[in-house]
């Protein structure tokens, strides 16, 4: 499956968010990262997730679609981070 | 995330930081999610921090290194996390034993065979040459009659591959160094096939250097060479073909500056896009009944040898079925 991730979290949480994710997804973003994942590894960064962030005031949100292909993805102005795999 | 293999052709530098890869250079930084890399490719100069190797190391992803003229030079390989002590004894045992090693060689050749006239057939081209080699192979008692109803074979495959290309004249196999455009394509391709299978073997129970048909030779691993032979027509010959005639990589991504003719910076970029997407891209699998990639085929084979080796069931060679 492919997911889209998008957080709101406190300052003082938010950098750990954002390497937590790094591991796992790509960063496209400020607050976003999407990657191709099979569902035990959704589970992962789930149990992760909520083991940083206060639940009583922070936000995530996850997208779940069943492939890339599923979607259109259109970037307007700089891409920030590329997902080519030849580097 | 779902693993894949990533190609570093730019001149930069891989380090970790909080977990995470990075390559660095001029242009900027690429951060790589740990969880994405199956295998990196290193094809440009490369400087590798100590950290990210033992980061590499702990997530089981190999690195396989290139010279800058493209040449093989040698692969990081992490402490393997799958170890069987049977299965290494028992892969030495076919090794040793006469007949068992014949059998396994034979099975690699039949195969690299049935593939190569798979190959011309989908070409239109007559096979009934290279099929023939397989007579050789029957009678052949020794390993050196197996090498040479292989050549046989090879070279009765190679004579038609100036009526398949149809921009680029091949005319004989040539290597170091590779005297045409279409040679160098067929060694760099080669070479990557090469890496691919090892990354495929380090993710079993089999010892890289324990190899049938090849003599195991100190410094290389050659059970990859052994399992490389029946991909290279189905996986490399084809890919070049293909470049070829769609006319996708012309006279301008070599460089004939050397004694002989390689791919250039850019053409090597266009080579190893399209050969990665060859390793991804999938076929139904008749067992399974599912969509298999190229490269998950290359996983198979070397499960059906542990289960040959183990006496589970006989090793039979992958022979393109589409």
């Amino acid at each position: 499956m492919y997911v889209i991730i998008a957080y709101d979290v406190n300052v003082e949480r938010v950098n750990r968010v954002k390497k937590f994710l790094r591991q796992h997804l790509n960063w496209i973003q400020n607050s976003l990262f999407e990657g191709e994942i099979t569902p035990a590894d959704l589970e992962e960064i789930k149990m992760g997730l909520k083991k940083i962030i206060d639940e009583d005031e922070d936000m995530i949100v996850i997208y779940r679609l069943r492939s890339a292909d599923a979607m259109k993805r259109e970037v307007i102005g700089v891409e920030k981070s590329s997902m080519e795999e030849v580097i | 995330m779902r693993r894949k293999n990533f190609y570093i052709v730019s001149d930069g530098k891989l380090k970790r930081k909080e977990n995470t890869i990075y390559f660095e250079n001029e242009e900027g930084r690429r951060p790589i999610p740990i969880s994405a890399i199956y295998a990196i490719y290193a094809l440009g100069s490369l400087t590798v921090t100590s950290k990210a190797l033992s980061y590499l190391a702990k997530e089981g992803v190999c690195v396989h290194f290139f010279n800058r003229y493209g040449f093989y030079e040698g692969s990081f390989y992490p402490r393997e996390s799958l170890v069987s002590g049977e299965v290494v004894v028992r892969q030495a045992e076919h090794y040793l034993d006469r007949d068992k090693r014949l059998y396994l060689a034979k099975a690699f050749v039949e195969g690299s065979i049935m593939n190569m006239a798979r190959v011309l057939r989908k070409n239109g081209e007559d096979d009934t040459e290279v099929i023939s080699a397989l007579q050789a192979l029957s009678e052949a008692e020794k390993i050196d009659e197996v090498m040479g109803a292989e050549a046989i074979a090879r070279n009765a495959y190679y004579s038609k591959f100036d009526t398949i290309l149809k921009n680029m004249k091949f005319e004989r196999r040539s290597r170091q160094p590779p005297e045409n455009e279409a040679n160098a394509m067929i060694s760099f391709g080669n070479s990557l096939l090469y890496s691919a299978v090892l990354s495929e073997i380090y993710h079993t129970q089999l010892h890289p250097a324990i190899s049938f048909l090849h003599e195991p030779l100190e410094r290389r691993f050659s059970l990859a060479l052994d399992i490389a032979e029946l991909f290279k027509p189905v996986i490399v010959d084809r890919l070049v073909f293909n470049l070829v005639n769609r006319k996708v990589v012309t006279e301008s991504d070599f460089d004939d500056r050397f004694n002989g003719v390689l791919l250039n910076e850019n053409g090597r970029k266009k080579f190893v896009k399209a050969f990665n997407e060859r390793l991804e891209k999938t076929v139904k699998h008749r067992k399974l009944k599912r969509n298999v990639s190229y490269q998950r085929l290359i996983r198979l084979e070397c499960y059906k040898l542990v289960k040959h080796i183990l006496n589970a069931e006989k090793y039979r060679p992958f022979v393109m079925w589409w």
